[in-house]
């Protein structure tokens, strides 16, 4: 039998440390990751709609589709290392992180917000339509929140699956969960016990989006499932 | 011709047709209705008289034809089609009220969004709907909450606070149970006595009888009969009229 020894992580200050500082990094920069993802996703549902331009459109499905079918550490190399030499800027790797993040959420959150958007009852247009409304406002009042309802638990598990993704950006030295993780098995040899408490931690913060999610919704779309 | 009635009718429509793809829908419909005139249209499923009253805002595209509505010309690929609609209320089959706003906000957003009203003078003018269609103690809820009934009420007082020129009706009392028909129909014969132009697609021949100042009979997308309700009940002149007539009374 494996003699556990999670006294090896407990015992040293600076690893409890680095665990609470990692989880609190990867706790921001999804949240922020994902508020900005889900920002940019509806800009991207908004370039796909039909009356626009088609290079337009197909800007936006284009780089749906680049997401959505390339890795997020190729992704986030590019960003991290790629963009800075493109752009001859320099900027820290946890904005490289950020950003990538976002890039990354948009793409998948916009397809979910797109099927929802598709699937919109006739009526409800030809009723706005019958009422005098314009086309934005169709689209900005009527459609877009009753979509993002319909397809709130896709979002929902979506974004926790994303999170337990941003384990890679440790790979371009942001310190998050992962990082601290393997920062700490580095120095006390114990990786069965110390990933043991990295997969508890990962599915606590996972249960705490959940929640924090569900009670958004509560607020945001009193109205589901009423009828 | 046309730009003389243009004061006096509510909708004009000359020799309109339409087509889904090779099938024609609608072959040389003719009609005129006057402001304050109350109009059924009936017929069989399919007849193309839900098709009709869609035309007249623009909700479907004709291909042939003239329609006129509240003085303005009705064509494919016209510019503004949220100017007619603003003049033309429609209640559907099937209520179509929003169901993330509640019942007040249904009245309300219209009337921000399409008329530019604040959001007072919107609520109260939706409050004097909701008490017209006696339904303003729901003002809070969701339409999800509400009756089948109840929603029509409040698709009803949503579409007037809009204050239109013309009501479409579009078998506004089909999707309803049996209990609930009547408080629809009395809302809707109050309308009718308060001077409203009206078009109601409906099977309802009791409202026909009581309400309307033309009956429309329809078949196979054309006016097959057109008549005041009492001699369209008593007389009807052509077959397929008194067959229908048979069938539903």
């Amino acid at each position: 039998m494996f003699d556990f020894r999670f006294y090896e992580i407990w015992r040293s200050e600076e690893f409890v440390n680095t665990l609470i500082e990692g989880a609190f990094n990867s706790f921001w920069l999804t949240t922020v990751g994902g508020i900005c993802g889900f920002v940019l996703a509806l800009i991207l549902v908004l370039m796909q709609d039909k009356s626009l331009f088609i290079g337009i459109r197909l800007t936006s499905r284009i780089y749906v589709e680049f997401i959505r079918n390339t890795p997020f550490v190729v992704q986030m190399f590019f960003v991290a290392f790629g963009l800075p030499l493109l752009l001859d800027l320099q900027w820290s790797f946890h904005i490289s992180a950020l950003l990538a993040i976002t890039l990354n959420f948009s793409a998948y959150f916009a397809e979910i917000v797109r099927s929802g958007i598709d699937s919109t009852p006739k009526g409800q247009i030809e009723a706005a339509q019958s009422l005098g409304f314009k086309k934005i406002a169709i689209f900005k009042d009527i459609v877009l929140p009753q979509a993002i309802a319909k397809v709130y638990p896709s979002l929902t598990s979506q974004f926790i699956f994303l999170f337990l993704t941003t384990g890679l950006i440790s790979e371009i030295g942001v310190e998050d969960l992962t990082w601290a993780g393997r920062f700490i098995s580095d120095r006390n040899f114990r990786d069965f016990e110390v990933y043991l408490v990295l997969t508890g931690i990962y599915m606590c913060m996972s249960w705490m989006f959940i929640f924090l999610l569900n009670s958004l919704k509560q607020k945001a779309f009193p109205w589901w499932g009423l009828k | 011709m046309l730009d003389q009635a243009n004061a006096e009718f509510a909708v004009v429509i000359e020799g309109m047709n339409k087509w889904y793809d090779d099938f024609q829908v609608l072959t040389d419909i003719n009609l005129s209705v006057k402001y304050g005139e109350r109009i059924v249209i009936c017929g069989p499923s399919g007849s193309g008289k839900s098709t009709l009253i869609r035309c007249l805002n623009h909700l479907e595209i004709h291909q042939e034809g003239k329609i006129i509505v509240n003085g303005t010309s009705i064509f494919d690929g016209m510019k503004l089609p949220e100017t007619v609609r603003r003049d033309v209320g429609m209640v559907f089959q099937s209520f179509n009220l929003f169901p993330h706003l509640s019942v007040i906000d249904n009245c309300i957003l219209p009337q921000v969004s399409v008329l530019g009203r604040d959001a007072k003078t919107a609520h109260e003018i939706g409050m004097k709907f909701l008490e017209r269609v006696k339904i303003p103690t729901q003002a809070n809820k969701y339409p999800g909450q509400l009756s089948g009934g109840q929603q029509q009420r409040v698709a009803i007082a949503r579409a007037l606070c809009m204050e239109p020129k013309i009501m479409l009706f579009d078998e506004p009392t089909s999707a309803l149970d049996p209990e609930m028909v009547s408080e629809v129909l009395d809302t809707m014969l109050e309308l009718a006595e308060s001077g409203m132009t009206m078009l109601c697609v409906t099977h309802e021949m009791g409202f026909a009888e009581k309400a309307a100042d033309r009956v429309i009979f329809m078949d196979a997308g054309k006016i097959v009969e057109e008549n005041v309700p009492s001699a369209f009940f008593s007389n009807p002149q052509h077959p397929r009229t008194r067959e229908f007539l048979g069938q539903i009374l």
